[in-house]
């Protein structure tokens, strides 16, 4: 009897906490106000089904749902796939070829349009009839390949049942890779009547927290919170947070150092760009931790050598370029934005485990390219021309001067680099510098387009190092059709190091993003997606 | 009295000028630094214009400094600091010698605009000898073609030409050149102001062709090959040498609007163009960078412009008076010029 008294307040106390939480969405902190926020160029477009830019997937990753989403959480667990409009993850049956998703009863547009599972099919279609950069990902679908070309009759691959919300998607062949394209902004649903235009100065109605009330092409564009969130599509959907602002109003600022300026002024809260290299130590060094923070991004910079021509066929003189590579240099020539890593896999990509193989020993490579003794030391050292990838060229070619190289730097403008090297009738392609970022994270997206033998094409080839070991390319094909898990998780972390250990590559690091708010946003509540950067739910006034 | 020849005349009459002397001198100056590059480079910054040392310290007194801080800053100028180490600091993230750079630069600078102005001169004169002389179809064809050349903004074709061939290279029959050679900027130059010398080229040689000298040589029997190199590029020459002088300044610029551009001369060779285009990313952390080779444009093409202009005047008397004229600071006297 003595212990209900105490045991009351304990409840007592959980019951505000609770509720706290659920209306305040974390401790402390306003809501609602204005968010401002610049970007340095207007996103390609303000419509979900072509957009394919940084800009426009962090712009409207609130605003448009797909049935799957990415989680709303910084790092790793971001990269991290959870239902959206669907109740829950696809069911996948038929050896991998058959998707089946059911969508959540009660959820309407921002305009008050039910959402239909037929919207689905409408949403592929419209990728296709668009000719969206992302309908590559859709083109698995039975039929898709057809309707690309005719744009009429539908996709039979896809079939839906409004009653039921039943969506069922059937591949011509297993996909591990599907879930993933599943939650892309290509295919967030849209009504059924969207026209088949891209829409960025009238966006279609959303699904999601906000919805987009305005938008000035190449200006300026703003968001309200979506009316329908509140009664119906917030309480449907646990997966994604509401959001703190009431509303969101971003400008179109060109110049990165007027960017800054305004957000040290307090004049805007947020910049989407990052920070411009000549005021990023600066803005580091004053702002770290209260208003500027360095986010992680999925991407890998690396140097790759042509491992089917003298020198580089040798395991040898690969293995002592990768000696040789200082990452700690090339952290600096990238002035601090570079994270240093020396395997194919970065740090937040499912699968990753770190390694290091060839820590920096000038010595070590001394000797081993010595001892491989290459009789061809004539080679060209391939790079862009957008700073600092020219200046991690003219490192990685001094580097090879130094070990004994007759180095040649090629320089080529960034537009058509990499048409250039990806050409094989392009002459000299000996080795030389490219990086990759990937559209969602899955480590297929890395080791399927660049290291598999099969990828190697005679144009638009992106195995630069034209890897074709067939034990590997048989273990990349089979874990291309399997679901990820824990155990394909091992499996690629184990690929990562057999192909480091063949050395096709100097892998040196990922490039990471940044985040920078004024005084006024909480800091430590805005996350960054890995995939769809800064997440717009998450912007509180403090 | 003694007669003078015009070259000894011509001379008496720069020499005078002490201001064309005065930049001149800073010019003879400016590539006798250049040519000290290799020199510099051996025996007191120990270090090439490529070598990198982003990783390294310099010593400065007792003191050890980062050639390149953790952020990517580079060290500024350590004068002697260094013992000859970085004398005007480093030039990026690569840590590489600024002043190094800036001499083996100015080679590649000079160089390209003395080559670009000399095959647009020896091009130029030879159309506009040949147009001039023969008028009638070989004018035409030449005239409109160089209309057609002339029609284009001069640094916008040069642009288009450097943007193509910096990433293809150029292959004529066996002649094939890499995008990074810097004879593709030596090429373009020299082919897009090659119509700015033919047609006042033509122009006088028009006019020189009617002169009595010319029918006199006719008269004893001179081809036409004998008239145009014996008689008429005699005639020609003060007008070239002030063409050419002129031109290399002009071309400079170009070179370096090109390099700052991208479409110059190819990383891992330098020009004072292409240092200003690395330095201009740290403009507001390391000023210095841009500055420099900025200033070396400046004074080079400065001094060879009031070295020209003191030339011109020196060897056509008859021009300055013209200006004069024109500029309404004296009444041409005498006879109709």
């Amino acid at each position: 009897m003595r212990k209900l008294p105490a045991a009351l307040l304990v409840l007592g106390l959980a019951v505000v906490a609770l509720s706290l939480s659920s209306c305040g969405g974390g401790s402390g902190g306003k809501e609602g106000g204005t968010l401002t926020g610049s970007y340095a160029s207007f996103p390609d477009y303000l419509d979900p089904s072509v957009s394919y830019t940084a800009e426009g997937w962090t712009a409207m990753y609130d605003t448009y749902l797909p049935l799957l989403t990415y989680a709303h959480a910084n790092g790793a667990a971001g990269s991290k796939v959870v239902p959206a409009l669907a109740e829950s993850l696809p069911k996948v049956t038929n050896g991998g070829k058959t998707y089946t998703l059911t969508l959540r009863k009660g959820l309407k547009y921002s305009d008050g349009t039910p959402v239909k599972a037929s919207d689905f099919a409408g949403t592929v279609e419209r990728v296709f009839k668009l000719n969206s950069p992302g309908s590559t990902y859709y083109s698995g679908i039975v039929g898709a390949e057809q309707f690309a070309k005719t744009k009429t009759g539908g996709i039979p691959g896809i079939k839906t049942d409004d009653k039921t919300g039943k969506i069922t998607i059937e591949l011509t062949q297993p996909r591990g890779t599907f879930t993933n394209e599943l939650a892309l902004l290509f295919v967030a649903l849209l009504p059924a009547d969207t026209p088949a235009k891209p829409l960025s100065a009238n966006p279609p109605p959303a699904t999601g927290p906000y919805e987009i009330v305005k938008s000035e092409p190449k200006r300026s564009w703003s968001y309200a919170r979506n009316p329908q969130w509140a009664k119906n599509n917030g309480k449907l959907i646990p997966e994604v947070p509401g959001g703190h602002v009431d509303k969101i109003d971003i400008d179109v600022i060109r110049n990165g150092a007027t960017q800054v300026n305004e957000i040290e002024r307090d004049k805007t809260n947020w910049m989407q760009t990052i920070v411009p290299a000549d005021l990023y130590s600066k803005v580091k060094d004053k702002y770290e931790g209260t208003q500027f923070r360095v986010e992680h991004q999925i991407n890998t910079y690396y140097f790759w050598m042509n491992t089917t021509k003298a020198p580089f066929d040798d395991p040898k003189v690969r293995q002592a370029v990768n000696y040789a590579v200082d990452s700690a240099a090339l952290e600096r020539i990238y002035a601090g934005s570079l994270v240093a890593s020396h395997q194919i896999l970065p740090d937040g990509m499912p699968g990753h485990k770190t390694f290091d193989l060839y820590p920096h020993d000038m010595g070590k490579a001394k000797a081993l390219f010595k001892e491989a003794n290459p009789s061809d030391r004539d080679i060209t050292v391939w790079t862009d021309n957008e700073s600092p990838n020219d200046d991690a060229g003219a490192y990685y070619q001094d580097v090879l001067t130094k070990l004994g190289f007759n180095a040649k730097l090629k320089t080529i403008n960034a537009d058509s680099y990499a048409t250039i090297i990806g050409n094989e009738t392009t002459p000299d392609l000996d080795t030389g510098w490219f990086d990759w970022f990937v559209d969602y994270p899955h480590p297929n997206a890395f080791f399927q387009p660049q290291l598999a033998g099969e990828s190697i094409a005679p144009t638009h080839n992106y195995n630069f190092a034209r890897t074709d070991d067939p034990k590997l390319n048989a273990k990349i094909a089979k874990l291309s059709t399997e679901q990820i898990g824990p155990e394909q998780e091992a499996e690629y972390a184990a690929m990562d190091k057999e192909y480091m250990e063949q050395a096709p590559w100097v892998p040196y690091g990922s490039i990471t993003n940044s985040t920078f708010v004024d005084s006024e946003i909480d800091l430590d509540k805005v996350i960054f997606n890995p995939t769809f950067g800064q997440d717009l739910t998450s912007f509180q006034f403090k | 009295m003694e007669g003078r020849s015009p070259w000894y005349l011509a001379y008496r009459r720069l020499r005078r000028n002490r201001v064309a002397l005065a930049f001149g001198g800073l010019f003879v100056a400016i590539v006798v630094f250049v040519c000290a590059a290799p020199l510099w480079a051996d025996h007191v910054a120990h270090t090439g214009p490529n070598a990198t040392h982003t990783l390294e310290k310099v010593e400065v007194g007792d003191e050890k400094r980062e050639v390149v801080n953790r952020e990517g800053k580079p060290v500024g100028p350590l004068w002697f600091g260094g013992g000859g180490k970085f004398f005007l600091g480093a030039d990026g993230r690569l840590g590489r010698d600024e002043m190094v750079r800036l001499m083996y630069g100015g080679r590649i600078s000079l160089f390209i605009g003395f080559l670009a102005t000399l095959i647009a001169t020896l091009l130029a004169t030879l159309l506009g000898l040949l147009a001039g002389y023969y008028r009638g179809w070989a004018d035409a064809v030449i005239s409109r073609t160089m209309d057609v050349i002339w029609a284009f903004p001069v640094t916008l074709l040069a642009i288009a030409l450097g943007l193509s061939l910096a990433t293809g290279g150029l292959r004529v029959g066996p002649l094939h050149l890499s995008g990074s050679s810097i004879w593709i900027p030596i090429l373009i130059i020299a082919f897009v102001y090659t119509p700015y010398m033919a047609r006042p080229i033509r122009g006088e040689v028009l006019s020189l062709r009617e002169k009595e000298f010319v029918e006199a040589a006719v008269s004893q029997g001179a081809g036409p090959l004998r008239v145009m190199f014996g008689e008429l590029l005699p005639n020609l020459l003060s007008t070239l040498i002030v063409f050419f002088t002129l031109g290399v300044a002009n071309n400079m610029l170009l070179e370096a609007t090109l390099s700052f551009l991208g479409v110059g001369v190819q990383p891992p060779n330098t020009s004072w163009g292409t240092m200003i285009g690395d330095g201009f990313e740290l403009i507001s952390s390391a000023p210095l960078l841009t500055v420099i080779p900025g200033t070396m444009i400046l004074l080079t093409v400065l001094s060879i412009n009031v070295f020209g202009d003191g030339l011109r005047d020196a060897l056509d008397p008859k021009s300055k008076l013209r200006l004069e004229a024109h500029a309404g600071i004296a009444e041409p006297k005498g006879t109709a010029v």
